[in-house]
């Protein structure tokens, strides 16, 4: 009957320990069987959205390799994960903030590109501004009948002789195309 | 209680001695319980096994274990599809990371609980 004192405690701890795992375990069939019951019953609406977004992805996934095949077609024809499609070209109008027209968005860079740069009415504000000035001045541009004061018909005639001093053919073409708005590198940048 | 649990054999077992079919085996059975088991029997009896689940239960949502184990059926099941899985397959999704998970100011509390049945109840 005698039982030591350690004897008694280690059994009453082994037997605790094994009591509780019993209540836990217990406890984990309980919530197995309730998620078991909701996922066959489908009453977790969280899960079944899930589900459909899973689908989705594949889906766009499925597509996306398809299309490093054939890229313009599908992009515009696949649905975003929002149900939207994107055609090739932006279609919303902005306000240029240089110029302020309207521009298409699609079309909105290189009306940029224009309209700040390259143009020749912009680059009649460029020439106008002091810093510009003194730049070309320090270059020691050889063509001393280039003055910033010309107006817009001299230019395109300085220009054209310049072109024709020797630069490449292909530059001729470019320039021809855009005559009214020759290309900084033709006046500028060839010395 | 060792008496108790000591007790002779009843006429019944007796007879049956001589068949050696299943039926001795169950009287046998009976003799031979376990202290453990006397002690389940008394903790079920007493209606203290049901305080002590509940108990735990309430500890164990209060701090979020249940939602884990929840969370951890879900995403199993999403893998699984939600008609193809199995109580048996969940139970064993979740019993690794739940028997480890319980926070140890709950496990403390529950054993000491027990415990104190066993001294005062039991033994």
């Amino acid at each position: 009957m005698s039982m030591s004192k350690e004897d008694n405690n280690s059994f009453h701890s082994q037997l605790s320990s094994h009591l509780f795992s019993d209540l836990l375990d217990s406890l984990i069939i309980d919530v197995a069987s309730e998620c078991h019951r909701v996922a066959r019953l489908g009453l977790d609406r969280n899960l079944e959205e899930e589900e459909e977004e899973l689908r989705l992805s594949a889906q766009a996934r499925v597509m996306v390799a398809d299309s490093s095949s054939n890229c313009e077609t599908n992009s515009k024809y696949t649905t975003d994960i929002f149900g939207q499609t994107h055609p090739a070209v932006a279609s919303e109008i902005f306000e240029c903030m240089n110029c302020g027209r309207s521009i298409v968005a699609g079309r909105f860079a290189p009306h940029l590109e224009k309209c700040m740069g390259k143009g020749r009415k912009a680059r009649m504000k460029l020439t106008r501004s002091s810093t510009a000035t003194q730049q070309r001045q320090s270059r020691g541009s050889p063509n001393s009948s280039y003055t910033p004061y010309m107006n817009s018909s001299s230019n395109v005639h300085y220009s054209n002789s310049r072109v024709s001093n020797g630069t490449s053919g292909m530059m001729m073409d470019e320039y021809q195309k855009s005559s009214t708005e020759p290309t900084e590198g033709t006046s500028e940048e060839s010395r | 209680m060792r008496a108790s649990v000591n007790r002779p054999p009843t006429p019944d077992a007796d007879e049956d001695d001589d068949d050696g079919d299943a039926h001795t085996q169950h009287h046998h059975h009976h003799q031979q319980l376990t202290l453990q088991e006397i002690i389940n029997i008394k903790l079920i009896e007493s209606g203290e096994k049901e305080k002590l689940k509940e108990l735990l239960r309430e500890r164990l949502i209060d701090c979020g274990w249940r939602d884990e184990m929840k969370a951890l059926c879900r995403a199993f099941t999403m893998k699984k599809g939600r008609n193809n899985v199995t109580v048996d397959e969940l139970i064993h999704v979740i019993t690794p990371k739940g028997r480890s998970s319980v926070p140890d100011a709950i496990k403390a509390e529950l054993l000491q609980r027990i415990r104190s049945f066993l001294m005062t109840a039991a033994l």
